[in-house]
């Protein structure tokens, strides 16, 4: 099964107005990634890697091109629809986390589930191994302010996970953190890719584009494999 | 997403928000309790007008005459504007055609001259200026300076005119639309009996039988005086509420006791149910009524003002029945002027009054509520950049918009709800403080009904649409908290 494409992307262009003039940040992005690929983007500050993270992760909308996600044509698909998706095929780990401070780091990595309609009890119980794997089981009661950097990236690390997506997608995920967390992210992430799991990532950093399988290079929104 | 969930998010919430819940409650807590004390205020208020009028009739017209203090400015039109005559050598003859010499008319007391003139019943209609110094001969200041100035002024109510139950049936002979009419006079009188040790002062009142009716009293025990009491003179009394209260300690104990007016016994025949406070009128609860002529024969002689009540058939009736009154009257005492005081006239003009205050009330609750939700309003805008990450957080993990908004729906009811059950809680703390100001409030559960559904709404809407506007943006923009 090893050519089964998850990503394929065809001539993608994504623009954003500045007053009256218009952005072109992706300019014809042709993109693919197979099943169980670990593959880095890298590119330097404002080549558009998040913006095509974001359009990868269906959270926002392409202008032109087309983008097929396990067969799914997201060009032409509904928000409403659009939300299930990213809820069931992809873990989203953010550059700067993005957790809800409000909740303890357990409530924090269920709510994928939540939203699935299961329960607290169902959803807690099928993230153990994942919390455990990241060596978050003494951290679970606390609130993400009370953990360290590395920390609160491990949890955003098993929320992405629980919820056993056919998609990681991982935007700088060592950005803010010191060396060695950010290693220790990495070996994370190549376990995971060993587990089987399709990765991408994105980052401005050589280094960190080496831990990949496969890297492909992003400059003023054009990309070179 | 199971409705749990967003509830124990919803929970989740608010317990980690507590600082901001209680800030965002302010507005609606200060808001609910000012809509339940308004409330309150205006039910107050219409029921202090129902209580205050309960006891008039709303087409009852009550006729009394007032005698002039400052009777030296008036000018004496004696006999019906005759030129007067200088001095003081008035003579009876004088006055009009039928005038008939008081009894009192040669009595040199004023005073008494006064009550001789008026105790006939007829008297009246000739002019009293003429009884007055009739009879007495010595020269009174009034007169001497009417007979100097006599016919160029137009003062009234100068004469001594005390209306009687002649009048009132004059009255209810010649005016039409009239379905019962009474008289009724007050006078202050020492009592004793009971539980009373010295005597004590009280108001009693001459009244006809039909009075009970016409003033919607009722009786507690026993029976309002009789027609067959008023023409016998009967020594009977009915007693107040309040009054048997405090002479026999209850009702029961009053009734068929007997009550010491001026030296005399007079049985009590029955004791009124409670009354209130009363607008105008005679206060029942304190009073004790007995029969007109009975009092007239005992205690004042003649000395009295009367009042005549006529009640209209048809309320809108009232301004021709007035005219009509007024008519009659001037036929009979043509430089008098008496005081025709409608009831109706005055309940509407207390409930209008009422109603403005009111109308003030809800404007001022208004302005408060719309205070409190621009407070509302702050404190999320405040917190919506931080809201709208979540939501975006919440969006691309896979949380539906639906979802999405029922949490931050329910958030915003359970704000506005905790916030207008205080509000309502501290509106029935306020409450006895404002009542101890003299402010009477009718607290009701549907004041606070309408505070909550107030305060549901205004913490809703002001609440959620931050969140319903959040939850329309892709992910990316929600994300960026902008
Ligand atoms: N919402 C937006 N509106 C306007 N311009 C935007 C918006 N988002 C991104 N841009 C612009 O698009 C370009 C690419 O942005 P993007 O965030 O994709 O860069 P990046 O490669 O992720 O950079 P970095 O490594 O610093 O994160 C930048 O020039 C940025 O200014
Ligand atoms: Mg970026």
């Amino acid at each position: 099964m090893g050519t089964e494409q998850i990503i394929s992307m065809k001539q993608v262009r994504k623009s954003y107005k500045m007053g009256s003039e218009k952005l072109n940040v992706l300019k014809g992005i042709d993109f693919e990634v197979n099943k169980g690929e670990f593959t880095a983007i890298l590119g330097p500050s404002g080549s558009g890697k998040s913006t095509l993270m974001n359009i990868i992760g269906c959270m926002d909308t392409l202008d032109s091109g087309t983008y097929d996600l396990n067969g799914t044509p997201i060009h032409n698909t509904k928000e409403r629809q659009l939300t299930k998706i990213r809820n069931k095929e992809i873990g989203f780990i953010f550059q700067n986390y993005h957790l809800i401070p409000t909740y303890t780091v357990m409530q924090n990595i269920i709510m994928p589930l939540l939203m699935r309609g299961k329960d607290r009890k169902t959803a807690e119980k099928e993230c153990l191994e994942t919390v455990e794997m990241l060596g978050l089981s003494k951290r679970l009661d606390h609130k993400p302010a009370e953990l360290s950097g590395g920390q609160r990236q491990r949890v955003a690390i098993a929320r992405a996970l629980c919820s056993k997506p056919s998609l990681l997608l991982a935007d700088e995920p060592t950005g803010a953190l010191d060396q060695n967390s950010g290693i220790e992210v990495l070996r994370l992430f190549t376990k995971l890719h060993e587990m089987g799991n399709t990765i991408v990532m994105i980052t401005h950093d050589m280094n960190v584009a080496g831990w990949a399988e496969r890297t492909v290079r992003i400059v003023d929104g054009e990309m070179y494999q | 997403m199971l409705f749990s969930e967003i509830l124990h998010l919803v929970r989740l919430n608010l317990i980690q928000n507590k600082f901001k819940v209680f800030l965002t409650s302010i507005g609606i807590i200060v808001g609910a309790a000012t809509i339940v004390c308004v409330i309150a205020i205006g039910r107050g208020g219409k029921a202090d007008v129902a209580e205050q009028f309960r006891n008039l009739n709303a087409g009852a017209l009550d006729i009394s005459y007032e005698q002039s203090e400052s009777s030296g400015g008036a000018g004496f039109s004696f006999g019906g504007g005759s030129e007067g005559f200088p001095g003081g050598s008035e003579r009876p003859s004088f006055s009009g055609g039928d005038f008939t010499p008081p009894s009192g008319g040669n009595m040199p007391d004023f005073s008494a001259n006064m009550n001789s003139s008026s105790s006939s019943g007829k008297s009246g209609r000739s002019s009293g200026g003429s009884s007055r110094s009739g009879g007495s001969g010595f020269p009174d200041f009034g007169s001497m300076f009417g007979g100097m100035f006599g016919g160029s002024s137009d003062a009234k109510n100068t004469e001594n005119i005390t209306l009687s139950a002649d009048d009132m049936d004059d009255i209810t002979a010649s005016v039409p639309g009239l379905s019962e009419a009474t008289i009724t006079y007050t006078t202050k009188q020492n009592i004793y009996g009971g539980n009373i040790e010295d005597t004590e002062s009280y108001t009693i009142a001459g009244t006809l039988s039909n009075y009970a009716e016409i003033s919607k009293l009722s009786l507690l025990i026993g029976d309002y005086i009789s027609d067959a009491d008023n023409e016998n003179k009967n020594k009977v009394c009915v007693l107040g509420y309040n009054a048997a209260k405090q002479i026999f300690g209850s009702a029961e104990d009053a009734y068929d006791s007997l009550v010491y007016i001026d030296d005399r016994p007079y049985n009590v025949s029955g004791v009124l149910a409670e009354q209130g406070t009363v607008e105008s009128g005679i206060s029942a609860d304190e009073a004790i009524f007995i029969p007109y002529a009975t009092g007239i024969k005992y205690l004042t002689g003649s000395d009295i003002s009367p009042t005549i009540t006529v009640i209209a058939e048809d309320v809108d009736n009232i301004s021709a029945v007035t005219e009509n009154v007024k008519t009659v009257l001037a036929a009979n005492y043509p430089n008098a002027e008496f005081t025709i005081s409608d009831a109706g006239s005055k309940m509407e003009a207390a409930n209008k009054s009422n109603e403005t205050l009111t109308l003030m009330l809800v404007a001022m609750a208004s302005i408060v509520f719309i205070i409190g939700g621009i407070g509302i309003m702050n404190v999320l805008f405040v917190s919506v950049k931080e809201r709208t990450q979540e939501i975006g957080i919440l969006k691309a993990i896979g949380g539906s918009r639906k979802d999405i908004l029922l949490e931050f729906m329910m958030e915003a009811c359970c704000i506005s709800l905790i916030g207008g059950v205080i509000g309502v809680l501290v509106s029935f703390m306020v409450s006895p403080v404002l009542t101890s100001f003299n402010i009477r409030m009718e607290m009701s559960a549907a004041g606070a009904g309408i505070a909550l559904a107030f305060s549901l709404v205004t913490g809703t809407v002001f609440g959620f649409y931050p969140a319903w506007k959040a939850s329309k943006l892709v992910p990316v923009e929600a994300l960026s908290g902008e």
